[in-house]
């Protein structure tokens, strides 16, 4: 385990347990308040980000886009302070629930297109997708989720299960901002090369060197996901009892990971490494969605009961 | 015997040039394996794997007759995904042997040579000699750069003239991204064969262990193995005893939250504050803990003062116990509890989670799990915890219909009142419930996974140079063409290429072009 589970006493002065209790009770409740709140701000941040970037899409100015990019920044800043103070909340790392998860999913997918955009000049187009997953992931632990810290069942008291989440949970992020450079450059690549849609700083120069960074992407995330898939399955190896399960969690990983394996194939295939390798990657990403939000939702689709419930 | 090894030559290079194997040896049929498979996954998410018929149909399950014709509940013990799979691990294996031969005989590199046109080109100041200015390069490329020389391709794959002829030279820095793939995808095929030991030679069962009692162990399943030659299941050459079953449990307050999108957003805006409260129910399990002894039934074995016991280990979950192959896991607890009518001196038996039905009392009582062991507090204290159980009454009407009442807490020797009757409960007794599994396929599974996640992540997150040059003399000055191949995340090469021009430029011995050589 990264942290000691929290055993300090809060609350000088105070003699009774009772109202020791009390005090750490409402100081608790007072933290997790602060905590929803800012993580609605971090939301709504998100939010401002993709109306700015519709807005770049729409008029094709640069200015909303660069506004959009600095706010961005803004949400992931305080955003990172978000994950601070959560850890500060449980004492031990934040990725216990989907709650607490898919707050480090969408700042790690926001960081990392920061971090990539910073390469281009005045490209923005890719940050519609990463804000509005960003916000949609944030904006669905605060509405569905309950945000409070809970104590480590059994079951996740494993080395294994903070490094599984966290590079399991990376690699989707960097896939979701693979993905929407995918999805640029599909849509923009026949309007380029007429020399049209320019002012969204992609020309026939540059449009290649921009596609790349969505393999570069895909293959950084690629181990990600294989060290997220081993490690889950010894974990489940040292809780169950058993490395593989065919849950459907467990099964939609798998699947997510075939894809991108057959994505990766496909870019040193002469004939694939266009549009059936373009096409490979955003279904790498659509697999991943499943994974983690739409796992028996198919099931639920076709009325099949499904037996195999995930707790989430 | 120089015959035999002849026709062996003939026959595999034979085999190389089948049309098949071609078709097995190809990247594309990999991805069409990999494609078949996702299917079956697939389907495999929709139908419950491993649901018994009569409860899928009982929960609503549909399309009946194709489940039953597809066996779509055991999807991954069908022929039809066993076959795929085979067929994806032969694909590999050819593949790795192609590629093994081809990085033997290290065709790839000299196609690189052969084809050489410079990339970058700039004039070295340098002794204008070519043959010393050659000598120095290789030098900074060797010292400074830390590249090393590869050898000299093949004539007879480089065409007319060698590369010594052509002035090539080839040099490399990094690991070999193409080892480093062959190997990670070579450990995927000793994954599979992880796999493969898994599907034939496992199985696994559970026990349940009273505390003080030496339980033999025998599991009721064979591995697949030994099922098809009719192997019946054997006792295990030892027996296990639970010396004592520990739980602890955090405090774990409730929240006071609400459950509909409008309150939360409320919340947020400060309309109300959350709210923890703690409640009898907030107990939060911590750990499970059977202590155990492993008594082997051999009496070579018996160690220490002769007793038979040979292992003792604290089990938890995460934390299992193996012995001769076996993993003992902490999987469950079953509780079973005597609760006293009156003054009644005949107890009544149950087990928590379990309906009891007592004279005089109308409906059916139902315990929940008893709480025992140590409590771990938010302050940092800790408390024996005075064992008790949440009781129910369930009523059932006329038309099946039930209704709960929730009768409150029962502690140990303590009692409630159901219908003028004061139930107390008296006794309780745990039983640890292990899985136990034996698995050869997890150890190799374990090794090849870890050489597939290190040489993947060295391949793709690592940085592998080639640089091929020549030294060519322009306007009597040597200049130096060349061009940089990089391979992995880390490889830069505009900062390689810097690199190289620095290196060149803070070269020691300037020359002087007025002075004739
Ligand atoms: C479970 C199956 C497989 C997985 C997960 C897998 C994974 C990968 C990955 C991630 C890459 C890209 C990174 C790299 O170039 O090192 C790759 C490349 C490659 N794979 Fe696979 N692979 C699988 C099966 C196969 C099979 C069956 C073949 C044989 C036809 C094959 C042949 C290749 C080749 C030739 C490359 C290109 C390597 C290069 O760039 O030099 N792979 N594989």
């Amino acid at each position: 385990m990264l942290f000691k589970p929290y055993t300090k006493n809060f609350g000088a002065g105070v003699n009774s347990t009772m109202s020791n209790l009390e005090t750490i009770l409402s100081r608790d409740a007072y933290i997790l308040s602060i905590e929803i709140r800012l993580y609605w701000f971090v939301a709504l941040v998100y939010g401002v980000c993709l109306v700015l970037y519709l807005i770049h899409l729409i008029t094709k100015k640069t200015g909303p886009g660069r506004l959009a990019t600095n706010m961005l920044w803004l949400g992931v800043i305080t955003h990172a302070g978000l994950i601070m103070l959560r850890t500060f909340e449980g004492q031990r790392a934040p990725f216990q629930t989907l709650y607490e998860s898919l707050s480090w999913f969408a700042w790690s997918a926001s960081l990392t297109y920061l971090y990539v955009e910073k390469r281009w000049k005045d490209i923005y187009l890719p940050g519609i997708l990463v804000a509005a997953l960003s916000m949609g992931a944030c904006l669905y632990a605060l509405l569905t989720r309950s945000p409070a810290v809970e104590p480590l069942s059994p079951p996740l008291q494993s080395y294994w299960f903070e490094w599984h989440v966290v590079l399991a949970f990376l690699s989707y992020a960097v896939f979701v901002v693979s993905c929407s450079i995918e999805i640029t450059y599909l849509t923009i690549k026949p309007s380029v090369k007429k020399g049209l849609r320019l002012e969204y700083g992609l020309n026939s120069g540059n449009l290649e060197t921009f596609h790349r960074q969505s393999f570069r992407l895909a293959l950084f995330g690629f181990p990600l996901l294989t060290f997220g898939i081993f490690s889950g399955a010894a974990w489940a190896n040292d809780a169950w009892g058993r490395y593989w399960g065919w849950d459907p969690k467990e099964t939609w990983s798998l699947i997510t990971w075939t894809v991108f394996a057959i994505y990766l194939h496909s870019m040193s295939m002469p004939r694939w490494n266009k549009l059936p390798a373009s096409i490979f990657n955003i279904l790498g990403f659509i697999c991943m969605l499943m994974t983690f939000i739409g796992v028996n939702w198919l099931a639920r689709l076709l009325g099949i009961p499904s037996l195999h419930l995930y707790a989430m | 015997m120089a015959i035999i090894k002849n026709i062996k030559n003939i026959n595999l290079q034979k085999v190389r040039e089948n049309k098949l194997y071609k078709r097995f040896a190809s990247l594309k049929t990999s991805c069409v394996f990999l494609g078949i498979l996702v299917g079956f996954y697939i389907l495999g998410t929709i139908f419950p794997q491993g649901a018994s018929l009569d409860d899928y149909i009982k929960s609503g399950g549909r399309f009946t007759s194709f489940v039953i014709f597809f066996d779509l509940l055991n999807l991954f013990t069908t022929p039809g995904f066993l076959i795929t799979a085979f067929l994806l691990f032969i694909n590999l294996t050819i593949c790795a042997i192609e590629r093994f031969l081809m990085l033997r005989s290290q065709r790839k590199t000299v196609s690189d040579g052969s084809q050489f046109s410079e990339s970058f080109s700039f004039p070295l100041d340098i002794n204008p000699q070519l043959e010393s200015a050659e000598e120095s390069v290789k030098e900074i490329f060797k010292k400074e750069l830390k590249f090393n020389e590869k050898a000299c391709p093949h004539t007879k794959d480089f065409g007319v003239g060698a590369c010594a002829d052509s002035g090539i030279t080839i040099m490399e820095k990094g690991w070999s991204y193409r080892w480093l793939t062959w190997i990670y995808h070579s450990a995927i095929l000793l994954c599979f064969f992880g796999f493969f030991l898994t599907y034939l030679f496992s199985y696994e069962d559970e026990i349940t262990l009273y505390p003080g009692e030496a339980a033999a162990i025998k599991p009721a399943a064979v591995s697949r193995w030994n099922k098809s030659w009719g192997s019946k299941p054997q006792e295990l050459g030892f027996k296990l005893m639970l010396d004592e079953f520990i739980t602890e449990y955090n405090q774990f307050p409730k929240l006071d939250y609400p459950a509909d999108k409008l309150s939360r957003l409320a919340v947020a805006m400060g309309w109300k504050d959350p709210k923890y409260i703690l409640k009898n129910e907030s107990y939060f399990p911590k750990d499970w803990k059977s202590r155990l002894k492993v008594i082997n039934l051999s009496p070579k074995s018996v160690i220490g003062e002769g007793k038979q016991t040979v292992l003792e280990k604290t089990i938890e979950v995460n934390d299992p116990l193996s012995y001769q192959g076996i993993t003992f896991y902490q999987a469950a607890y079953k509780q079973n509890l005597k609760v006293q009518v009156d003054d009644n001196p005949i107890l009544f038996e149950t087990e928590v989670g379990k309906e009891l039905i007592i004279p005089g009392i109308d409906g059916m009582l139902k315990f929940g799990a008893i709480r025992t062991g140590m409590l771990f507090k938010k302050d940092g204290s800790t408390e024996k915890i005075k064992p008790f159980t949440e009781a129910t009454l369930i009523k059932e009407d006329s038309s099946g219909k039930r209704e709960v009442e929730k009768l409150g807490k029962l502690e140990q020797d303590g009692g409630l009142y159901v219908a003028d009757k004061r139930i107390s409960l008296r006794e309780f007794k745990e039983a640890s419930i292990l899985s136990y599994r034996y698995d050869p396929g997890v150890p190799v599974l374990w090794w090849s996974g870890v050489i597939v996640l290190l040489a993947m992540a060295i391949r793709i997150f690592g940085a592998w140079y080639r640089i091929i040059y020549r030294i060519e003399e322009k306007n009597g000055r040597p200049h130096l063409l060349f061009k940089v191949k990089t391979r992995g995340l880390m490889a830069d090469e505009e900062r390689l290429i810097k690199m190289v021009q620095l290196s060149f430029l803070n070269m020691t011995e300037p020359i002087d072009l007025d002075t004739p050589v």
